[in-house]
């Protein structure tokens, strides 16, 4: 008897997990069909001419760069190169190379493609998106103001071994993982018609591409990764209608939405689609940025009774449907210099119009804040904080504008403040500059922050070549910066993805979750797609 | 490009004046309809049930119609009812404004042209065959962009876009009716050309005007609607009914008291001035009312 | 014919003419610039040096007058300008739009025509029936609609519903995912034919001619058949095409909603990133449309009714 349960056990067991392996083995074909939803055509498919997000979501299938971002582990991971060290100082990186990635057009990736693509990115007359990481390189900058051909800091050792020397003690991988950055074959961008027939080194090869409609991509055969990419083709629609979205989503036609607040309730609702959301905290802080410049706003009291006066967390849950992450401090939770022990300004109108009477405005005072339609962190938000403010006696007079126009009103500093979404991320150093004393206005301080302390900080960090102990300083910063309130913490984006119950393999990408590494997706028997 | 095409005189004549739907029975409809509509809006602050703006609360966020709230209650916790009552104001505003600029712009350009002819009236002539030719929404949408997203901007933006048809209307008019006895007389009299415009030529084609006027207020609240849906329509919190359709587009399934209120009201709204132009236009053209079997 | 003609393409150069002043002079005054459009989704993530050079490069901080000066002159030899966006020739860009904007057109004009010229005729034919009133009715309800509302309704009916169409989207450029953007861009359109030919027809039928026609003993269906086609042709077609002529230009709305990857998608995408080089090029586009359009109906005008002559 004994025996016959033992047997039984295991015969179970071996079926479990010829079960489960069913379900986990990724199965080779199919059509991958994603959405493109930040507006309604691609800019360009030359990775290197356009720093948009909609961009990257094909680029992440026909192009790659020297990192990617590793979503398992939070951080960007070498993706061309086999292996890299580092100098004694932390300046100089030697990469090996992989000596098995090959374009489109079937020719091996070697150490001069990197040279030549980064080189192209400086060329200071096109004025390309990537610069702003490439600049880190030594001897980048003489190329881009035209007084050299060639960046120094780049030296081939020979076809596989590349040596890259930085300006400042960084990680490289937050600035060359970006999709701007990407690897191209010289030979097909000199042809002069790069835009119109990408050739990358991405696991599906273009095939197609109707402006304004959709790109079909193919499986690249030679990708390097072993195995991959697992689907045969790659469709990624433009659906920049959230409501049409909806419609193709339910009636099975896409594999992926992008999901608003009104969305993630009903499908969170509903038995179905509830089972495929994906859910990441993206590294974008929304807030409210005071401009210092209009007198109450120079008052720290002013600007944290703001903090006290809104009841956010109830904002964040009504309105934005739980679709966010309150924010407790300038830097998102993906961040490694985040404090998960701080606590949000409670909701304490009482407190509120204290530190109003005690900045001199017992009666409150008037401001204008300029915002955009966006329904996560715009004007529906504004009209949601316009009672609260009004019961410790500010009177908010909402500026509608289109967030282009934002950016600009931001730039110039003549607003009294505006209400927006940052990008907060993935190099906790670099965003924290926003606040740097001697950060420009127009170089996203945008509060004309200026705290000592916060510099003094923020310097000691550079300095630092310790990764733990920079952090530490960083995340002080990051909470003097809560405490200082140069803006009105409000959220950070919890992006939601829903995806078809056959799609495996998608990742939570917490820099951009529609940017998806596709030779990691597969799509079961059950797609209806062919 | 003297005398307009035989093309669009006709058009104007087949597009604005043929339309009827078993005449008085229309006019009443759409006299009830609209007249509804404009009581509304008069007595909005005694019929609303709260203030459209402030009474604003988290916490009745997206209930669906009850005895409290008659409508249901939107993301913001604000009774519907209430927001559609006031944005009967709004949206009779935009209808009801920018027509009049529409009226003044096109009456003005086309009796004076008609008037006086020659090279005026070829400028002028020229001038709304190249607003004809323009779409009026891409223009609407560039003014729109230009002035940002709020009332007085959509007001301007319909008003400038759409006063081609009361310009021609006008002008044909007073070519038909500037060699008639009257004007004739008046002239003889001694009368000026401006007095002789508005004295002696503008009332004859008030008629055909306010028929324009009524059917031009609907296709304004549409467009309200579809500039919203674009992307810049009106600047809320102040309640617009486009913009309320427009920003509940992605909860049509799901919380559908959101759009269908602010969508009937749209539509019952340009379909009351639709057939109130239809029926004005039986009453103002003569022709239409012999002519009828 | 051909005198007609010259006449009638020499009217449409100053109306372009003027048209291309007037959209620059919009879009010179216009907030933001393509380069502050990039943040736009508030996602993309672009270098305030970068920008500086690129408002440079652009000529976006050059004066009006020069800036005028050099789309003029490039216009004229028929350069419409690279776009800011892709770096590529407008004119390229706009090639590949036009043909799903023609297919789009021509579709809801189509539909709008079958439907709505038949129901107005027999609207005509019966006046103050139940046909008449249902008709009408109908027409007026269709004219009161909001169209992205009308849109999503058909999306929900036929595709989320009764699964007979695609919801979205331009396939392989076929007929099943051009039907439901085409029926919410020819609603309008159908609904003022129904209600035009309707009073054109009645019109006809108590016109003098056809009274003298009847009592010369013509029967009643050769009446129909000739005359009143004719005459009714006249009006009809007049109103097609007015609403041909203008529906590439009233798309926008129903591109936008179906992602159908035509000129009014493409012109409101770039307004709102500010690539006003396209913006320009899309708006002359569509007006070039509604001209060429027109100038072929008053063309068929004079063929069907000989009475007219152009003085």
């Amino acid at each position: 008897m004994r025996k016959l349960v033992w047997l039984a056990a295991v015969a179970f067991a071996v079926l479990g997990i010829a079960a489960a392996q069913a379900q986990d083995t990724p199965r080779r074909g199919g059509t991958i069909r994603m959405t493109a939803p930040y507006a309604a055509s691609f800019g360009s498919l030359d990775p290197h001419a356009t720093p948009r997000a909609q961009d990257d979501i094909v680029g992440k299938a026909l192009q790659r760069s020297l990192y990617n971002w590793d979503t398992a582990n939070n951080k960007p991971v070498l993706e061309l190169a086999k292996s890299v060290s580092v100098s004694e100082d932390g300046l100089t990186y030697t990469y090996k190379l992989r000596d098995d990635a090959y374009f489109h057009n079937g020719r091996k990736m070697t150490a001069d493609d990197i040279i030549w693509s980064y080189t192209r990115i400086m060329d200071g007359t096109k004025g390309f998106p990537g610069a702003r990481y490439v600049r880190i390189i030594k001897g980048a900058v003489d190329v881009e103001k035209g007084q050299a051909k060639e960046i120094s800091g780049l030296k081939k050792i020979d076809d596989f071994t590349l040596q890259m020397t930085l300006t400042e003690r960084v990680e490289p991988g937050y600035y060359f993982f970006a999709g701007t950055t990407a690897i191209l074959p010289k030979e097909e961008v000199e042809k002069g018609n790069y835009a119109a027939n990408p050739v990358g080194l991405g696991p599906f090869k273009f095939k197609e591409h109707i402006p304004g409609s959709r790109v079909v991509a193919e499986r690249w055969d030679k990708f390097y990764k072993p195995g991959m990419p697992y689907a045969d083709k790659l469709e990624v629609l433009i659906m920049a209608e959230a409501a049409a979205r909806d419609v193709a989503f339910r009636n099975k036609e896409i594999d992926t939405s992008i999901l608003g607040p009104a969305q993630y309730v009903a499908y969170r609702a509903d038995p179905q689609l509830s089972k495929g959301i994906l859910e990441v905290a993206e590294m974008f802080t929304r807030a409210m940025q005071f401009n210092p410049t209009y007198k109450p706003f120079a008052d720290k009291r002013v600007r944290q009774a703001i903090n006290y006066a809104i009841d956010t967390d109830l904002i964040i849950k009504r309105l934005v449907k739980d679709k966010a992450y309150r924010a407790v401090s300038w830097l998102p939770p993906s961040s490694a210099a985040f404090d998960k022990t701080m606590k949000p300004y409670p909701f304490d109108p009482a407190k509120a119009k204290k530190l109003l009477a005690d900045a001199g405005y017992p009666n409150g005072f008037e401001f204008e804040l300029s915002t955009s339609q966006n329904e996560s962190w715009g004007l529906p938000i504004v009209e949601a904080i316009i009672p609260y403010l009004d019961k410790v006696g500010i009177k908010l007079k909402p500026k509608l504008v289109e967030v282009t126009v934002l950016t600009e009103i931001a730039m110039k500093g003549e607003h009294q403040a505006f209400i927006g979404s940052n990008l907060t991320g993935p190099d906790s150093l670099a965003t924290l500059r926003c606040y740097y004393s001697k950060t420009p206005r127009t170089a996203c301080n945008y509060t004309s922050f200026n705290n000592p302390e916060f510099d003094k900080l923020l310097d000691a960090a550079g300095e630092e070549a310790d990764m733990a102990k920079r952090n530490d300083l960083l995340r002080q910063a990051n909470n003097l910066l809560y405490e200082e309130a140069p803006v009105w913490f409000f959220n950070y984006n919890k992006a939601v993805l829903a995806y078809q119950p056959w799609i495996h393999g998608l990742q939570a990408n917490p820099t951009e979750i529609t940017h998806q590494y596709p030779e990691n997706i597969w799509v079961d028997a059950t797609s209806p797609a062919k | 490009m003297s005398q307009s095409t035989p093309a669009s005189a006709t058009a104007d004549i087949a597009v604005k004046r043929r339309f009827r739907l078993k005449g008085g029975l229309s006019l009443w409809i759409g006299g009830a309809l609209v007249g509804l509509a404009l009581v509304v809006a008069i007595a909005a602050p005694l019929i609303a049930l709260t203030d459209p703006v402030m009474s604003a609360n988290l916490m009745n966020a997206e209930l669906p119609p009850s005895l409290e709230f008659p409508f249901g209650t939107d993301a913001q916790g604000r009774d519907i009812y209430s927001r559609i009552v006031y944005g009967s104001r709004i949206s009779l505003t935009v209808g009801v404004v920018s027509q009049i600029v529409n009226s003044l712009i096109g009456v003005s350009l086309g009796l004076s042209a008609g008037y006086w002819g020659g090279l005026w009236d070829d400028l002028v002539s020229g001038l709304t065959n190249l607003m004809l030719a323009i779409p009026s929404l891409i223009f609407a949408l560039a003014i729109m962009a230009i002035l940002g997203p709020g009332l007085v901007s959509l007001v301007i933006a319909l008003g400038l876009t759409n006063w081609s048809y009361s310009c021609r209307l006008a002008r044909a008019q007073v070519l038909s009716l500037k060699s008639q006895g009257y004007v004739q007389a008046a002239r003889i009299l001694g009368y000026g050309d401006l007095r002789i415009m508005f004295t002696q030529l503008l009332p004859n084609m008030l008629g055909p005007l306010i028929v324009i006027a009524t059917l031009g207020m609907g296709s304004a609240i549409l467009a309200e609607a579809a500039l919203s849906f674009l992307g810049l329509g009106i600047r809320p919190p102040f309640p617009s009914w486009g913009s309320m359709l427009s920003e509940a587009r992605d909860q049509i399934t799901t919380v559908p008291w959101l759009s269908v209120f602010p969508g009937l009201a749209i539509f019952f709204t340009v379909l009351g001035l639709n057939l109130l132009g239809d029926g004005l236009r039986d009453i103002f053209d003569p022709q239409a009312t012999t002519r009828r079997t | 014919m051909l005198p007609v003609l010259a006449r009638r393409v020499a009217n449409i150069i100053p109306t372009l003419a003027a048209v291309v002043a007037l959209v620059f002079l919009l879009f010179s005054v216009l907030p933001g610039s393509f380069v502050s459009a990039m943040n736009e989704d508030g996602r993309s993530n672009i270098d305030p040096a970068v920008m500086e050079r690129m408002r440079k490069e652009m000529g976006l901080d050059d004066p009006v007058t020069t800036r005028f000066a050099k789309y003029v002159t490039r216009i004229a030899v028929g350069d419409l300008g690279t776009s800011f966006r892709t770096r590529e020739p407008v004119t390229k860009l706009i090639a590949a739009r036009i043909w799903p904007s023609l297919k789009l057109v021509f579709a809801a004009m189509c539909f709008a025509i079958i439907v709505g010229v038949p129901l107005g005729f027999l609207a005509a034919l019966r006046p103050g029936s139940t046909i008449d009133t249902a008709a009408m009715v109908g027409a007026i309800s269709g004219l009161s609609l909001s169209q992205f509302w009308l849109g999503l309704m058909l999306m929900y009916l036929f595709a989320l519903q009764l699964k007979w169409l695609p919801s979205f989207g331009y396939g392989d450029g076929g007929l099943r995912h051009l039907i439901l953007p085409a029926v919410a861009l020819g609603v309008g359109p159908m609904a003022l034919l129904a209600r035009t030919t309707r009073a054109a027809v009645l019109d006809v039928l108590n016109a003098d001619f056809v009274r003298t026609a009847r009592s010369k003993g013509m029967t009643e269906t050769r009446v129909v058949e000739w005359h009143v086609l004719r005459n009714a042709l006249v009006l009809v077609i007049t109103t097609i095409g007015l609403q041909f002529g203008s529906l590439m230009g009233a798309a926008v709305v129903v591109e936008k909603l179906f992602a159908w990857p035509g000129v009014g998608s493409l012109l409101v995408d770039s307004v709102f990133q500010r690539d006003i080089p396209t913006v320009q090029g899309c708006i002359l586009l569509i007006v070039t449309f509604f001209l060429v359009i027109n100038t072929l109906i008053d063309l068929a005008y004079v063929s069907i009714d000989p009475r007219i002559r152009y003085g």
